[in-house]
């Protein structure tokens, strides 16, 4: 791509970016205030015959409460300003690309999605440290080794199919969720999408974990990025296209969809 | 937190496996109240029919008749519409409570039927099943690209047979999404104004044909 237009990508990614946090800066009080009330209209009673409520499987899936994932939304308007412009970036600009992608023959694009992966090992092996996973770190560690010489730079995932070690997602979000700090409100950032307030602060550091990150100069590193989002998408059932034409609201039918997940990947 | 949660997990699956070979070997499992069947049979059955039918059969229309058939044998929708509803289904008159089910039927089978289809040359893989109380869980991934999709069915015995009532994909549940999601909608709106919404999103998915799954190789 040229590369007056990463720029002014950048640009907009950033000053999005900040938009977005000084909106939820400014929104604070609001936030205080509001939550509790949106919280408790939200909350359903366990009513008689509500056999979601009393699940017996709902310690795995719904961690006992039934509403945990629940986050309030004070931001909705902006977000929602937020989730159109992606919306139309997805369907006019992004998606059309990935859409070329697809010309490349598909394990080519499998292997370059894994070796982009790759580079996020030692954000993961870090995460798991950080909440004192010794043996997660241990897999993240031997995937990131085999993967990298044996694997081809990734290209390859030997250390899967030989020993079945699984990738562990982590991320930095989740370990400020392992030591008890809440989602916050519920964000949606440009281009990147759906996101709560510590996801989006935690993504600051995080991008010191990216090997990338030290290897190339900013340009680079924006193109790098979007080229693997653009491939990873070129791989993807058309998940979001799918959603979008079945849910009354996707805006809400996302963001539940989002806090429910991530609530999750915090709790295991 | 991870350790205690570890144990008492461990605890449960063990004492779960305890309770097992106790109480199978001397009395069948319809003596518990449960149907004969096991939950991952009648999952395989759907699951393999519908991919099958997907695979065999070329018209678009007698293709969603005949998955529609299937789903609607194993699925609960009545149960999974309730779920939906959550507090509001007691505020609701039993006309609106039939129209809510019919049209939630419809637009959940399509939105389950969409993610299917998108994964109709994939492997299925079962994972392990689990039964607790009148409950039962079946575990099954998809592989798709460099990932594996965990897709679970949580089942209950009804009329005789163990149905479906919520899918769990990648850990979110469809009904709780879906609750969540209209919830903020009937608090806006109320329930007649949910079910006008519903009308007119099924009315633009009818009118539409659904779109070919873009080849992705």
């Amino acid at each position: 791509m040229e590369p007056r237009l990463l720029r002014r990508l950048a640009s907009l990614l950033l000053s999005g970016l900040l938009v977005s946090l000084l909106a939820t800066a400014g929104a604070m009080p609001v936030l205080a205030a509001v939550a509790p009330s949106a919280v408790a209209g939200t909350l359903s009673g366990p009513g008689e015959d509500d056999f979601i409520a009393d699940d017996p499987f709902a310690e795995d899936l719904y961690n006992g409460e039934l509403d945990d994932a629940i986050l309030a939304d004070p931001l909705e308007p902006v977000n929602r300003a937020l989730f159109w412009f992606n919306d139309k970036s997805y369907f006019y600009l992004i998606k059309p690309v990935a859409r070329g992608f697809r010309l490349v023959p598909e394990p080519l694009r499998s292997g370059v999605d894994r070796m982009f992966d790759n580079l996020k090992a030692p954000l993961r092996a870090v995460s798991c440290l950080l909440q004192w996973r010794w043996r997660q770190t241990g897999v993240e560690l031997t995937r990131l080794l085999v993967n990298s010489t044996c694997g081809l730079a990734g290209f390859y995932d030997p250390a899967l199919n030989w020993w079945d070690l699984r990738k562990q997602d982590e991320d930095f979000g989740q370990v400020l969720g392992h030591y008890g700090v809440g989602g916050g409100c519920y964000l949606v950032l440009p281009l990147l999408g759906p996101s709560t307030l510590r996801d989006g602060l935690a993504l600051l550091p995080q991008s010191y974990a990216d090997p990338l990150y030290w290897m190339l100069h900013r340009d680079g590193l924006l193109g790098c990025r979007a080229g693997a989002l653009v491939n990873s998408l070129s791989l993807d059932a058309d998940t979001y296209e799918s959603l979008v034409r079945e849910q009354i609201d996707p805006y809400l039918f996302l963001r539940d969809a989002y806090l429910q997940r991530r609530a999750a990947q915090v709790r295991d | 937190m991870s350790f205690t949660l570890c144990t008492s997990r461990l605890l449960a699956v063990t004492t779960l496996l305890a309770s097992l070979l106790v109480a199978l070997p001397p009395m069948p499992v319809q003596a518990a109240g449960l149907p004969a069947e096991e939950p991952t049979a009648v999952i395989r059955q759907t699951v393999d029919g519908i991919l099958e039918q997907l695979r065999t059969l070329p018209d678009a229309q007698s293709r969603r008749d005949r998955i529609s058939a299937l789903v609607r044998g194993q699925f609960s929708f009545e149960l999974m519409a309730q779920g939906a509803m959550g507090p509001y289904w007691h505020q609701a008159s039993a006309q609106q409570r039939s129209t809510f089910v019919a049209l939630f039927t419809e637009l959940l089978e399509a939105t389950y039927m969409g993610r299917i289809t998108a994964y109709t040359n994939e492997q299925v893989r079962y994972g392990q099943q689990q039964v607790r109380q009148n409950r039962a869980l079946v575990e099954t991934y998809i592989q798709s690209g460099n990932t594996e999709i965990p897709i679970f069915y949580k089942l209950l015995p009804h009329q005789d047979r163990w149905q479906v009532y919520d899918v769990v994909i990648e850990e979110v549940s469809l009904v709780r999404t879906y609750r969540s999601s209209y919830t903020d909608i009937l608090r806006r709106r109320g329930i007649p104004g949910l079910l006008q919404e519903m009308e007119q999103k099924l009315e633009q998915l009818r009118a539409e044909t659904p779109p070919a799954v873009e080849e992705r190789a």
